[in-house]
């Protein structure tokens, strides 16, 4: 299997365009599950196969896998239906690649998919007592700098959620394109989620979101997920370091702590480019002057005129340490994220009691991992 | 007359053949001979209306087989689709890909141009606002310092007042600094001699009280100066305690 795989995936764009016109011609419905251009739809589609065959031999770590993808297709409109038209054109595909197709390949196929689909209907059905998505509404849109924008959106049925777990959403003016994003707050009574967004050079959600969405649009929201988020049995001082939008999540672990306790020392460090770029900072201000325990210090690693803390806010960090006995969030883009841990983690900050999230522009869904981005 | 001709076999059951066999008519009488003509009627009648159910039946029955097998012609198609379609939907769709991503890149391109552009512009109008500042407190300087020179109330410079503010805040860092390396190293000492005498009570960390820095002298604000000297590297007083100690006594003035 893994061989006939291979030349299937060795074919690079072949293969999932056979297969996605396979499926859509012989089960025309499931084309609007779809978004209108399918080119990362494609890149994804055997990114995923090959990490279930090459753990095929390894239930144990596939099968949570296959649970957690099954029950977050239901917020494509994904149904049992779906799934033997699925198989059929996968087995069509596989054989059109392969010259040495035989019956038993196509058995063993068949078996594996069945496991597979059984896996992830189960996991579909037992989550029935959600809803597949939540529809919210629209309630605030304020734009904050040139390219960042702080949505209110409140959904219109109970959405649970962590402090620090990101949120799928699509709207309307996109269809079908999922992107996530880190409500900046913890679960209020009303409900409501507040949502940073950063309109990305050509990216057709966030800059929909940004610039043309606004109070009254309805938004889609998907299940909650990611693992970033505070360890509830710990009362430990808290180090926040975020980079950009990575704000958000570390925002709600701050209003999590206000709002739920246990009230510990909490210090966030913000790093942003240039000072105009800090697009919350009234508020940060308020959380501020209302809860002693918080302290929010600002860097800038560009910005020569600014008079707030120059550098990258890993090292902005480390001047005012030492910080060994915090329990640490970092969130942010890639390089802030690694340059940040890196350097706490020689400071002599424990791993485990490190955690960190990247947030990548414009990555369209989970990984396998469960990882996630804004 | 049997059983079978009486009217309980009459109903859903139908007339069975064996009924037929079975039907018995009662002799009529001395003055007719042969059945009794009402019995042979009865029969006839109910005969006659099941041959009829039965035709109707039947009609239905065929009915309802060519739809069925019309059903079975239309569903057979799930013929897999031919690889020249599979082909000519493939190209349609790339070709879509396409326009979609280039009209991305294009937006990107342009956005990230006009942003580079607004940037620029913001940052050049900073620069010229700052130097015209500059420009304007030096010239205020020149026309107020010479003349009120004696005089002692707004006497000192801004430079002066300045210098002051960078070395109070400069004060209040290192203050601070020294006092967490202390707070620290209590910490880590504590959580030490925790660890040792109940290792399993050390994961939740040590219970202290939430210790609420009085942050009231730096109004909260953003702790605002550049790059300076006091900022010592925390390695220094990391786990020293006799440097820890001795910043005691520099630290209460601060406090009071």
């Amino acid at each position: 299997m893994r061989a006939n795989f291979a030349k299937a995936a060795a074919t690079g764009d072949e293969a999932p365009l056979y297969f996605y016109s396979h499926l859509f011609l012989s089960h025309p419905e499931t084309r609007q599950m779809f978004p209108v251009s399918m080119a990362h739809q494609r890149d994804r589609l055997f990114a995923a196969l090959g990490d279930v065959v090459a753990r095929v031999d390894d239930l144990d770590s596939l099968v949570p896998i296959l649970q957690q993808l099954g029950r977050d297709h239901r917020k494509f409109g994904t149904l049992a239906a779906h799934y033997p038209a699925v198989g059929a054109s996968l087995l069509a595909t596989l054989e059109h690649f392969d010259d040495q197709w035989s019956p038993e390949l196509a058995k063993d196929w068949t078996e594996a998919y069945t496991l597979v689909a059984e896996v992830m209907i189960a996991a579909a059905d037992e989550a029935t007592e959600q809803p597949a998505w939540w529809e919210a509404d629209v309630v605030g849109h304020e734009r904050r700098t040139i390219d960042v924008a702080v949505l209110r959106v409140r959904p219109r049925v109970r959405y649970d959620y962590l402090p620090g777990q990101s949120v799928s959403l699509e709207s309307d003016l996109r269809p079908r394109l999922w992107r996530y994003y880190s409500p900046a707050n913890a679960p209020r009574p009303d409900g409501v989620l507040d949502l940073h967004v950063k309109a990305r050079d050509g990216g057709p959600v966030s800059s929909a979101l940004v610039r043309r969405v606004g109070v009254g649009d309805v938004l889609r929201l998907g299940p909650p997920m990611g693992h970033l988020a505070l360890d509830p049995e710990s009362d430990r001082d808290l180090l926040l370091v975020a980079g950009g939008l990575g704000l958000a999540p570390l925002k709600a672990m701050v209003d999590q702590v206000a709002r739920v306790g246990p009230t510990r020392r909490v210090d966030l460090f913000v790093g942003f480019r240039t000072e105009d770029q800090i697009y919350d900072r009234p508020d940060l201000a308020r959380l501020q002057e209302e809860n002693p325990w918080l302290t929010v210090t600002y860097a800038v690693s560009e910005d020569k005129l600014s008079s707030l803390e120059h550098g990258d806010v890993g090292d902005v960090v480390l001047r005012q340490g030492p910080w060994t006995s915090r329990e640490v969030c970092v969130a942010g883009p890639a390089p802030m994220v690694e340059d940040t841990v890196g350097r706490l983690l020689q400071h002599g900050v424990p791993p485990q009691r490190m955690s960190s999230e990247v947030f990548a522009p414009s990555r369209p869904g989970p990984s396998v991992d469960g990882e996630v981005t804004e | 007359m049997s059983s079978a001709s009486n009217g309980s076999a009459h109903g859903d059951r139908g007339i069975t053949p064996a009924d037929l066999h079975n039907v018995r008519f009662t002799r009529a009488s001395m003055l007719h001979p042969g059945y009794a003509d009402t019995e042979v009627d009865r029969l006839v009648h109910r005969l006659a209306e099941e041959l009829g159910r039965h035709i109707a039946e039947k009609a239905e029955l065929r009915d309802r087989l060519r739809a069925l097998q019309a059903q079975v012609d239309e569903t057979v198609p799930p013929v897999p689709p031919s690889d020249q379609a599979v082909r000519i939907l493939a190209s349609a769709q790339q070709t879509a890909d396409n326009y979609v991503a280039e009209a991305e890149e294009f937006s990107r391109q342009m956005t990230s141009e006009a942003r580079a552009e607004y940037e620029e512009r913001v940052r050049e109008a900073r620069e010229n606002a700052g130097a015209i500042i500059q420009a304007a407190q030096e010239a205020a300087a020149k026309m107020t310092g010479p003349g009120p020179m004696g005089a002692d109330a707004p006497g000192r410079s801004v430079a002066e007042l300045e210098e002051q503010v960078a070395y109070l805040k400069a004060f209040g860092q290192a203050c601070r600094v020294q006092l967490r390396s202390y707070l620290e190293a209590l910490l880590s000492d504590v959580e030490k001699e925790w660890g040792q005498a109940d290792p399993a009570a050390l994961p939740q960390g040590p219970p202290r009280p939430p210790e609420q820095r009085r942050s009231g002298s730096e109004n909260g604000g953003p702790t605002a100066f550049s790059d300076n000297t006091v900022a010592q590297p925390p390695e220094e007083v990391e786990e020293d305690l006799p440097a820890t100690a001795g910043s005691r006594s520099s630290t209460s003035p601060a406090r009071g």
